[in-house]
């Protein structure tokens, strides 16, 4: 295992889902349900048996719009005023109104909400206006329910296989794509008449503060890969300056889970046990808030437990010890901390992309359609903005059955076999070198930089000398990068989308010279929001060869939103900021 | 220039005992998403070949036997 | 240059089962492992033999396997392991035994329910919960005299799961129990029904001995929204645990409860953020003017959650 071996494979399908955590699977399987005669192949880095973000499960759904206890409208509302109104809402409507229809699905294929006495849906509230919050006590089964479907519809897998490139025909309109294996380097020609991007979020982008090149906050597998591919692609990438940053349990760099412990009582708190957060929405504002505290005299900034019951405690531990990233005892347990006695020191994560948590991602509009005739995006990586774990089921939903419905219509369009040619050269150059700097020693490097010049507060002359210091890691990636096996030829492919992805978040951030989304975009010279120039999406694309930025307007919303209501975000940053 | 040899600690741990790589199970390496488990040529049993372990936890879990351990990477813990 | 098979191969069920005849247990493990792994029905009679295996190893990787197939079938098997000398497999069916999702497995699961171990028939009733099966409804009822609490609280589940009106007086004497866990469950499942009598059985819960249970009770009377449990639930604001408190102040607001504003304003004043947080929610949800100089005095509040909750809650005057 792990050698290298001369191999090239071409296969001809349908619809190509490239991803198989959680978007991936429910294209896949929408994809064939709708047309079942349709040849579905299923594409991943990995194995879908134990793959992506929710690897070990979830511990809860954090945006379920359940009938009785929230709207699609009201949804959209908050969803739009806790991204400062920079949201095409046609999407975000559609998962709201589609999203509980997934929830039951998945209920039937045995992934286990909680539920009340009476077996129904136990919601827990967090927000004032909507009640969105359903916990999966048990919700570590989830990558094995949806496995076992997979099976059940005969659905082609392919594991260990990375995407490198998507194949596009010559009118632009999306082929096909190429993929190497992760353990013999064997290349793969996978022919599609429809491709659903659901490669997860760029979560290995900045650097974790313990150094630790893996100790990412999301799954480290997310490297970027389908954004990188996207942007080659020609698809336009939307508000990528939106970064993803969130608090976590510091070092152990996983979630805090108050969307667990919240119901329980449990908060956030600066040394002195006090609240401190004004926001009311998850956003780039709450996380200013507490980047603030941190820096502050208060700091730094822990999650409070200790004032629970210590039953109430163990009731907590005994979902966050078991659920989506179950290590989390044994952290503690080594550390010698335990939630009833202390507090526990929190911080924030390194910056990445991820529409799951914020709103970068590929563009994308309600059929999940991305710019690229027949290519589509979902999940993490697509740009229906705070979608987390639900958005990925239902928007992989919507992107397969439209993905479907137009495969069955078209012809399978051709590619050229010189760009494969030339992409087994590009794929296989570090493998050809005898000596020179291997993939980690440039991650590491690409990765520190990362941290030292794009992550908040931005200034532009820090990420001028950013992306100058980042051409010199590219050229070196391209003319001294060696490896010596398979997997290190998987780790340099990672190492090629982080490059790219960090091009992308200098770029997209020197380009809106204004600050917005609290401290996801905050640029320290242009420090006010600029609604009169700025109250648009930006769209990064590769045009020519070269990256370029423009302004796309907002679409009309489809649920309306009072001035006052949209000022709520600002009057909070206002009293903050006193 | 040359390649050195790094050494590291590293988070997963199987106990050989217990183990039954040799019998064809292949459990653990499978389901690791950074796919960093391997099954050893000398004895037959898996063991963590990169230390690149997002400590999450599967190959410990669905281990038939309870044979691996994760601890939490020490730049971490 | 060669070519490959790039799909993993869906595994030929006969194939694998050949492997279940092996004298290596771990061998017969993994193919039982393989089995599961391939989903096919064609696998399933060769796990049902498997039942059988002498040793519990494979046996307790047969009950995992069986789960994932939750037909009538497997369930069958599954209520045989159940009974398995091995804790681990036993439990392990028992687990199984809850995932099954076929209502027509109930009548192979039911026998369990009288069963001489406590174990098993807990693992009946837990089994029969999901399926919503009436025929599970008579020995359920009858189980509520169980000398195993397990047993009760399963069966408790069974019944609640119903939620048929003609339940209600064993549900309601089931928050009598001398188990604090099954009268939490009881009071928590008497929240579907709208009947007088349920109300006052769950606000007598409120003077429960175990603080788990006020708090259930004031949750679930929240619920249920029956306005004669006001004045409990207002008794209960003094309660000594602050988690009853915090639970009676909600279902307070969700019952409208326009007679005691002065008493929820009163804990507007209390020393935990949290309680004055939930105070001013519950006088937004009731939104009587009388309330309204009590919450303009903690707009500035000291702690944020109960500033924004103030000002959500001033909204509702208007």
């Amino acid at each position: 295992m792990d050698n290298f071996v001369e191999g090239l494979t071409e296969v001809t399908c349908d619809v190509l889902v490239i991803g198989g955590g959680t978007a991936g699977p429910m294209a896949a399987l929408k994809a064939k349900q709708k047309n079942p005669a349709l040849n579905v192949v299923l594409l991943e880095k990995a194995n879908v048996k134990r793959s992506g973000a929710i690897s070990m499960g979830m511990d809860g759904l954090n945006n379920a719009v359940v009938p009785g206890y929230a709207t699609p409208e009201q949804y959209t509302k908050e969803i739009t005023i806790a991204n400062d109104g920079i949201v095409d809402q046609a999407p975000v409507y559609k998962y709201a109104s589609r999203c509980y229809e997934i929830i039951e699905e998945l209920d039937r294929f045995g992934i286990r909400f909680q539920k009340n006495a009476n077996g129904d849906f136990d919601l827990k509230k967090v927000h004032h206006l909507g009640t969105y919050v359903l916990p999966m006590p048990n919700g570590d089964t989830v990558k094995k329910a949806l496995y076992r479907q997979l099976k059940r519809e005969r659905i082609l897998i392919s594991n260990r296989f990375m995407a490198t490139r998507l194949l596009t025909a010559r009118e632009g309109r999306i082929a096909g794509a190429v993929a190497v294996n992760t353990r013999s380097a064997e290349f793969l020609v996978l022919r599609a008449k429809t491709v659903i991007l659901c490669m997860g979020a760029a979560g290995r982008l900045g650097l974790p503060h313990s150094g630790y090149l893996f100790g990412t906050y999301e799954n480290p597998t997310n490297s970027g890969d389908g954004y990188a591919m996207a942007y080659h692609a020609g698809a336009a990438l939307a508000n990528l300056e939106c970064y993803q940053i969130n608090p976590l349990i510091k070092d152990y760099n996983g979630p805090a889970c108050a969307y667990v412990a919240g119901p329980f009582g449990a908060y956030t708190a600066n040394s002195e046990g006090k609240r401190f957060i004004e926001s009311d929405y998850w956003s780039g504002q709450m996380m200013q808030e507490f980047y603030n505290e941190l820096q502050s005299g208060k700091g730094p900034v822990f999650l409070k437990l200790n004032h629970l019951h210590p039953d109430t405690v163990g009731e907590i531990e005994e979902i966050l010890h078991k659920v989506e990233r179950p290590s989390r005892g044994r952290f503690h347990e080594a550390r010698g901390t335990d939630y009833r006695e202390k507090m526990i020191e929190m911080h924030i994560s390194e910056i990445g992309f991820c529409s799951g948590h914020s709103a970068s991602g590929v563009f994308v509009d309600e059929f999940a359609r991305t710019t690229v005739p027949g290519l589509y995006a979902a999940g993490d990586m697509a740009s229906v903005p705070h979608n987390y774990m639900l958005g990925a089921f239902t928007n992989g939903a919507v992107a397969g059955e439209h993905a479907a419905e137009v495969a069955q219509e078209i012809d399978l369009p051709d590619y050229d076999p010189d760009f494969v040619r030339l992409e087994r050269v590009r794929v296989l150059a570090p493998t050809r070198r005898e000596d020179g700097i291997p993939p980690n020693q440039l991650e590491y490097k690409a990765r520190r930089l990362v941290n030292d010049y794009l992550q908040p507060p931005k200034v532009t002359a820090k990420m001028q000398i950013g992306q100058a210091r980042l051409a010199d890691v590219r050229e070196d990636f391209e003319t001294a990068l060696v490896v010596r096996n398979a997997h290190e030829l998987m780790r340099a492919l990672e190492v090629s989308s982080i490059l790219d992805c960090a091009d992308m978040a200098a770029h997209a951030s020197l380009y809106r010279t204004e600050s917005r989304w609290g401290l996801y975009h905050h640029r320290v010279d242009y420090p006010d929001k600029d609604d009169d120039n700025w109250f648009c999406h930006t769209l990064l694309s590769k045009v020519d060869g070269r990256m370029t930025s423009e302004k796309r307007a907002i679409q009309p919303y489809v649920v309306p939103i009072e001035t006052e209501e949209r000022s709520a975000y600002d009057r909070l940053r206002v009293l903050n900021q006193a | 220039m040359p390649l050195a040899l790094s050494p590291t600690t590293v988070p997963v741990v199987v106990d050989d005992a217990k183990c039954i790589a040799d019998k064809g199970c292949t459990v653990c390496v499978d389901v690791c998403p950074l796919d960093v488990l391997r099954i050893s040529d000398l004895t037959g049993k898996a063991y963590m070949k990169f230390d690149e372990c997002w400590y999450c936890m599967p190959c410990e879990t669905d281990c038939p036997t309870g044979a691996v351990t994760v601890n939490i990477p020490y730049l971490l813990r | 240059m060669s070519a490959f098979d790039p799909f993993e191969d869906f595994g030929d069920a006969e194939e694998i089962a050949a492997r279940l005849a092996d004298a290596d247990a771990a061998v017969r493990r993994l193919a039982v492992i393989d089995l599961a792994e391939a989903a096919s029905a064609d696998g399933l009679p060769h796990l049902l033999a498997a039942v059988s295996d002498s040793d519990e190893s494979v046996r307790l990787q047969v009950a995992i396997a069986l789960a994932e197939f939750g037909t009538v079938e497997a369930a069958a098997a599954l209520a045989t392991l159940v009974t398995d000398l091995d804790v681990a497999v036993a439990r392990a069916a028992a687990d199984g035994l809850a995932e099954v999702k076929d209502a027509g497995a109930a009548p192979v699961i039911l026998p369990l329910a009288f069963d001489d171990n406590a174990f098993v028939r807990a693992a009946g009733f837990r089994g029969l919960k999901g399926l919503r099966s009436q025929a599970a409804l008579g020995p359920a009822l009858a189980a509520m005299k169980d000398e195993s609490a397990e047993v009760r609280a399963e069966a408790l589940g069974v019944i609640a799961y119903l939620k048929r009106e003609e339940t209600l007086p064993s549900l309601i004497a089931a928050t009598r129990d001398a188990e604090a866990a099954v009268r939490a469950v009881a009071v928590n499942a008497l929240s579907f029904s709208n009947q007088a009598a349920a109300a006052f059985a769950v606000t007598s819960a409120l003077h429960d001995e175990s603080w788990q249970v006020r708090a259930a009770a004031a949750e679930s009377l929240g619920r249920i929204g029956h306005a004669s449990a006001i004045d409990g639930l207002a008794v209960g604001l003094s309660d000594d645990y602050w988690e009853v408190r915090q639970k009676c102040l909600n279902a307070l607001g969700r019952l409208k409860a326009r007679t005691v504003v002065s008493e929820i304003a009163a804990l507007l004043s209390s020393d935990l953020a949290s309680l004055r947080k939930e105070a001013a929610a519950a006088l937004g949800e009731i939104a009587d003017p009388s309330s309204h100089a009590a919450l303009m005095v903690h707009v500035s509040d000291a702690d944020p959650d109960v500033r924004k909750t103030v000002r959500w809650a001033l909204t509702r005057f208007v």
